[in-house]
């Protein structure tokens, strides 16, 4: 039924020490070491021991379940899809604790965004007293420290590739883990060629866009258990007919996941009220992107799309652009672009940045405006500073050293951060709690990400989100469409991401892009995208039906 | 100073030849000797510096509570620096050879003392602290042995009038008897957890079978999975030695250790 592992090395050691008597104990020392080893007494299968060694960490109950359940009923690999800000990091900490405790992780090997490296280190070392270390050199000591924490790209370089794959590690974290919905990345490949026993996959979008993501995300934690990629792939395209089919899968998925919502949590005292800011251009403005939208067939429609989107943002980050596209074009074509530069130059300040610090004055109190462009971030602290407003970019690519810097001087000293999506995970910022999304993103998903910032466990006051976008043009479509009717359906049935998985042929974001891309006029893509969205409801009513 | 961890670290320091300074119902607080100060206050580069300068050095002095709001080391399960007392104190007594300390005349009793834990590992994991003693004359097994020599008092050295007597069993006999005894009394515990254990693993074995037949793993894959799983789920025992000893008993201690218990 089992076999017995007796201890090989003692015998020799009491021999030793039997020749050679200084290395012998008196009989107060061998009695305190007897008493000394009961702190690794393990003395029952169940519960958490790791409780009792973290008394300064107060843990929600919903963290402590997740604990348990992974331990004890998943058997230690599991995926943590816990919404944004409802402490992954924590479960994921009392985990690794507890299983060092019970004496199963020894080696263990967190992978996580570089941005967030530090962090993690400081994290595990205030609230759960585990050192970890990040080995940096080109030849690292991977093999020295116990508990190590670095990125993948980190990881897979040469140097430390190698060594890193030779080690059998009791357990991997992957932060993030949704960068690795794709089984094709060298990224995917490398995770699963790493040596396991468990493993943790943290996600607050388990399933950003399909379901094939999820699919990617198991194989690593338990290959096969949903079958092979093709077989479930057929089952998942036919799900209109077959939605037992996918009712199967989810139920198999509960198995290897743990995914709490904020609503389950009893972490919604703070409120959400977000407002959809509709902004008008300027005459010259309009005319100016109207300029553009006529350009459309000229270039491919991708291309338009970009600039179409940040000339939205801001003149800066759309003249960025077009200054490389000019760069490579044919003189004559050139020509015509640079007259549209030129005519850029002379438009007034962006009613975005305008309307921007109006509410700020208005509102007053701490801000944080996210915007997708580096050049929109330049020129919006150029902006604010101009109006006597004190402000500090902020994006997930500063080290360590600096992103603790500008968050300190956020809280101290400056009123408005100006972040880029890059700043978007990992970055907790309770103490503030308005946010201006100064432009939008495509997946609705990736907004959640934002709002988890300040939105999270901590935060005492009622969160006030401004989501900026302007009439007449891409942007009135995003907020139109995916904003507003999209907002309507998650108040409805609250779990918008489970619907949005299910959206047969591709994902959310392909689609979009698709729908665009593919459009001759206006029109067309509002249909187009009106489509998408009763698919979406048509989906909410159903499921709204079925419960 | 009440709870266990209070009590452990006084010990440990009595027994390490520091000096209480205070102690107060909330605090206590002790001088280090170098010694200590080198073993559990991690500045290597400060005795290295002190000793090549030739110098004394200055040990530090170190202050604990159980009261969170009161300055000092906060003891509770989980208190990093009582972990390293604990790794320390481990380290400092993993090995004895030992003689009652008596005024009688005669003989004394030769002893093998083996203090363990059973790791018991599978789907979930847990152990069982235990201490057995083997007579190295007649080869009986006692267990709870740790708890019958708590009050006795003992010495490097062998007291005077008395002599050792010579283990009939020889130490690495003695020492497969401990292991062999081992393996009986597992036997004789329920077995439930590794069944579900072992059931647990069939199935998922099974399943990354059925898998890698089906040709969407790489053989590599599946090996090395495999191997995880065994790792995870495979139910086995570990013995784990905390520390052990001859321990050499007067004639009417060994009489009295014999009569209770078996």
């Amino acid at each position: 039924m089992f076999e017995i592992h007796p201890d090989k090395t003692f015998f020799h050691e009491l021999q030793e020490s039997l020749n050679q008597a200084e290395h012998l104990a008196d009989w107060e020392s061998f009695k305190l070491s007897f008493a000394a080893s009961k702190f690794k007494s393990i003395p029952q299968f169940d519960g958490l021991l790791s409780l009792e060694h973290l008394p300064h960490v107060d843990f929600l109950e919903h963290q402590i379940e997740a604990a348990q359940k992974v331990i004890h009923e998943m058997n230690g690999r599991a995926i943590l899809a816990d919404e944004v800000g409802l402490g992954k990091t924590l479960e994921a900490g009392l985990i690794l604790k507890e299983l060092m405790i019970r004496g199963a992780a020894k080696k263990v090997l967190i992978l996580t965004p570089a941005s967030l490296v530090n962090q993690w280190i400081q994290e595990l070392n205030e609230k759960f007293y585990i050192q970890a270390a990040s080995p940096r050199k080109k030849q690292a000591a991977w093999q020295d420290w116990d508990i190590t924490v670095t990125s993948i790209d980190m990881a897979k370089r040469q140097g430390h590739r190698e060594e890193i794959l030779s080690i059998p590690y009791d357990l991997i974290i992957i932060d993030e883990a949704h960068k690795l919905k794709n089984h094709q990345t060298k990224n995917y490949q490398f995770v699963q060629s790493l040596q396991k026993t468990y493993c943790l996959l943290l996600t607050a979008t388990p399933i950003q866009n399909k379901l094939s993501d999820l699919f990617n995300l198991v194989s690593i934690l338990k290959p096969g258990y949903l079958g092979n990629l093709t077989d479930f792939k057929k089952k998942y395209r036919n799900n209109k007919d077959d939605s037992k089919g996918v009712e199967h899968i989810h139920s198999l998925v509960s198995q290897l996941m743990i995914r709490n919502r904020r609503r389950d949590t009893g972490l919604n005292e703070s409120k959400r009220k977000v407002v959809n800011e509709r902004l008008s251009f300027t005459e010259e403005e309009q005319s100016w992107y109207n300029q553009l939208t006529s350009l459309k067939g000229e270039q491919n429609s991708f291309t338009w799309l970009t600039l179409a989107k940040e000339f939205c943002s801001s003149r800066e980050a759309c003249f960025m652009s077009l200054k490389e596209m000019v760069k490579k074009m044919d003189k004559e074509k050139a020509e015509h672009f640079i007259g549209l530069i030129e005519q850029l130059e002379q438009l007034p300040h962006h009613v975005k940045a305008k309307r921007m610090v109006e509410l700020i004055e208005q509102e007053g109190g701490k801000f944080i405006v996210f915007t997708e462009y580096r050049a929109t971030q330049f020129y919006l602290q150029w902006f604010l500073q101009q109006h006597g407003i004190s402000s500090v970019p902020f994006s997930g690519k500063f080290n360590k050293s600096k992103r603790d810097w500008m968050k300190q001087l956020f809280r101290d000293k400056a009123q408005v951060l100006i972040a880029t999506e890059a700043g978007g995970e990992g970055i907790n910022l309770q103490f503030c709690h308005q946010m201006i999304n100064y432009d939008l993103p495509w997946n609705p998903m990736r907004l959640e990400q934002r709002i988890g910032r300040i939105h999270r466990f901590g935060q005492d006051q009622d969160v006030k989100i401004y989501n900026f976008g302007i009439q007449n043009t891409i942007e009135d479509h995003i907020m139109n469409l995916l904003y507003e009717k999209i907002e309507m359906f998650r108040n409805a049935v609250g779990d918008l991401d489970l619907i949005l998985e299910k959206l047969p042929g591709g994902s959310f974001d392909e689609h979009i892009k698709t729908i665009v891309r593919e459009s001759e006029s206006e029109g067309e893509v509002d249909i187009k995208l009106n489509n998408l969205v009763s698919y979406v409801e048509y989906s909410v009513n159903e499921r709204r039906e079925s419960s | 100073m009440s709870n266990h961890h209070f009590h452990f670290v006084k010990h440990f320091f009595a027994t390490n030849g520091c000096t209480v300074l205070k102690e107060s119902p909330s605090q206590l607080q002790v001088q280090l000797t170098n010694d200590m100060d080198e073993q559990i206050m991690n500045r290597p580069f400060y005795w290295h510096y002190m000793k090549k300068m030739n110098r004394e050095g200055d040990p530090m002095q170190l202050t604990f509570t159980e009261d969170r709001s009161v300055d000092g080391i906060y003891l509770h399960a989980g208190t990093p620096k009582l972990h390293t007392l604990y790794r320390t104190a481990m380290k400092n007594g993993k090995t004895a050879r030992l003689y009652e300390a008596t005024s009688s005349k005669g003989a004394l009793t030769p002893w093998l003392v083996i203090n363990f834990f059973l790791h018991f590992r599978g789907k979930q994991t847990k152990n069982e602290h235990m201490s057995l003693g083997l007579n190295l004359v007649n080869g009986a097994f006692v267990h709870h042995m740790m708890d019958r020599l708590e009050n006795f008092s003992f010495e490097q050295k062998v007291s005077d009038y008395t002599f050792p007597m010579t283990p009939i069993i020889q130490l690495s006999s003695a020492y497969k008897r401990i292991e062999g005894y081992v393996e009986q009394y597992a036997g004789t515990l329920n077995h439930d957890w590794a069944r579900e254990s072992h059931e647990q693993w069939q199935q998922e074995q099974d399943l990354l079978e059925s898998f890698y037949s089906s040709g969407d793993l790489s053989e590599d894959y599946y090996k090395n999975e495999k191997e995880q799983l065994s790792k995870r789920y495979v139910p086995r025992i570990e013995m784990d030695v905390i520390n052990g000893g001859l321990f050499y008993l007067s004639q009417n201690s060994n009489q009295g250790i014999l009569q209770s218990g078996s």
